[in-house]
């Protein structure tokens, strides 16, 4: 059996971004791991192959082994396809068995398990093909398939998740190393410190409401407290942050300050003082020191998030913070407002007051209006220094990939900058 | 109507807060009237709210003097189909 995760450019794909513009939905973050690795777990599989938007699928197979976007691997094997946006948690499905296709109410392939023996009979020269051919040709599963809909989904399960996450991985004690005086409140068993993590002086892990996980190479700098459940990635410092609980850091972060309830992907720094609660960040992120973001509105009422930049949509939820995009930098004091989208390749220089909630990809907020700034050449050379000094490439199918999310991200941030002309002069008059 | 040059001097004495009347073709945004970073980029959103026009940002931050300006903004009307 070969598992198939797809994720196409369809019209619900938006309710991921910003974090989901330049890498597929399955390697977002919820809990320990991500949406991919629970789903590998989960059916058991090792041929897996992935479908990507095809603006992305050169980069992403410079990131991974699997073959992108190949439609020779939809030959030769019982397929097991999968959306990227299964939960896998109560995906119960047989990986082998009859053909039967799962679409949500929206027509969006949920998943498709197609016997060898029916390929002959379905379009395999593409994904697109492949799924609407056995749209037509397989029974239906009739069930309700459970997806995850918008990025604060993750964010809102990310704290049971975590508790989840760790009792699967089964790892508890120090393979690292922690100086004294050190505390961990709660049982040991709910502890987990990975080989060469280091866990400095005057630190204090309270594990008494759910598991702390600091990964190998971890290092965590004194006055630091962390509440579980709670996960910090490979290589990731704490620099005598007040981590509360239901957070999940990826890899080589930075951070510090005040951080709940919050997803970092990776690579991201939030050196300084500033609070971050029940905010999505995406990789190569920079939060200037005391960049702060509201998550809980004044009248406790739902917390609603324009992804669009127009239409707001209600998160059903009371706490949502900021949606913050890959390789966004905010100044000193930059203040976020409950439930903002902040896109991705944005630079953001803050007013001292909440800055709108709707800030667009490759926006340069100044002087409290989108502009057109430097440019876009401008943010991919800040973007290549960044990245390269965490050793990694700025590639030319990197560079690629962000020319097309500056297109397919235009027409609100064209909208942006001319309300914010338009507010300079009225400004200036 | 006035003249492109006398729109974007007017532009320029409105966004650097300076005397239209000391402003001529030849002097240099940042060296003679000592634009930072930031108003260059509110200039060019300023000529593109002033003409209705759409610039390409790493051109337009590229013309240093006001006379250069007018011009480059009356190549950008003629080929937007903006009539000054």
């Amino acid at each position: 059996m070969r598992l198939v995760l797809f994720d196409r450019q369809t019209e619900s794909r938006i309710n991921f971004d910003p974090v989901a513009l330049c890498r597929p939905i399955w390697e977002l973050r919820c809990g320990m791991t991500s949406l991919g690795e629970k789903l590998i777990a989960k059916i058991g599989a090792s041929d897996v192959v992935g479908f990507v938007p095809d603006y992305m699928a050169d980069v992403y197979r410079e990131q991974s082994s699997w073959s992108i976007n190949n439609s020779a691997s939809l030959a030769g094997e019982d397929l097991l396809l999968v959306n990227a946006r299964v939960k896998a948690e109560s995906f119960d499905i047989e990986p082998t068995g009859p053909s039967q296709v799962a679409f949500d109410e929206n027509g969006d392939c949920l998943f498709a398990r197609i016997a060898r023996e029916d390929l002959g009979k379905l379009i395999t020269d593409s994904i697109d093909g492949l799924i609407d051919s056995a749209h037509e040709a397989c029974p239906r599963y009739e069930e309700k398939v459970a997806t995850w809909n918008y990025t604060w989904d993750l964010i809102l399960n990310n704290p049971e998740q975590l508790t989840k996450d760790f009792t699967a991985a089964g790892q508890a004690g120090n393979d690292g190393h922690v100086e004294e005086p050190s505390a961990i409140r709660g049982s040991r068993s709910d502890v987990y410190i990975g080989k060469d993590a280091s866990v400095h002086p005057m630190v204090v892990i309270d594990a008494e409401h759910g598991p702390v996980f600091i990964d190998e190479g971890a290092e965590i700098h004194p006055f630091t407290r962390i509440e579980g459940p709670c996960y910090i990635g490979k290589k990731s410092i704490l620099l005598g942050a007040k981590c509360r609980e239901g957070n999940s850091i990826g890899p080589v972060c930075r951070v510090g300050g005040e951080v709940e309830e919050s997803i970092i992907q990776g690579y991201s720094n939030k050196y300084h003082d500033g609070f971050l609660g029940h905010a999505y960040v995406g990789e190569w992120v920079n939060l200037g020191a005391l960049t702060t973001n509201s998550d809980l509105k004044n009248d406790y009422s739902d917390v609603s998030v324009m992804l669009d930049g127009k239409n707001p949509i209600d998160t059903g939820s009371r706490k949502v913070g900021s949606l913050i995009g890959d390789h966004t930098k905010t100044s000193i004091g930059t203040l976020f407002n409950t439930g903002s989208y902040v896109g991705a390749m944005a630079l953001i220089a803050g007013t001292g007051k909440p800055l709108p909630k709707f800030i667009p990809s490759f926006a340069w907020f100044l002087e409290g209006v989108v502009t057109k700034g430097f440019g876009k050449r401008k943010l991919f050379e800040t973007a290549k220094t960044a990245m390269g000094r965490r050793d990694h490439e700025w590639t030319s199918a990197q560079e690629a990939m962000w020319e097309e999310i500056f297109k397919i991200t235009a027409e609100p941030r064209m909208d942006a900058i001319k309300k914010g002309r338009r507010a300079l002069r009225a400004q200036r008059s | 109507m006035a003249s492109v040059q006398d729109r974007v001097i007017e532009v320029t004495a409105r966004v650097l807060q300076l005397d239209a009347g000391d402003i001529k073709p030849e002097n240099n945004f940042s060296a003679d009237l000592g634009a930072e970073s930031v108003q260059s980029i509110e200039l060019v959103a300023m000529f593109e709210e002033e003409f209705g026009i759409e610039m390409e940002e790493d051109a337009a931050l590229a013309v240093t003097t006001v006379g250069s300006a007018a011009e480059f903004i009356e190549g950008i009307c003629k080929e937007q189909g903006v009539e000054v």
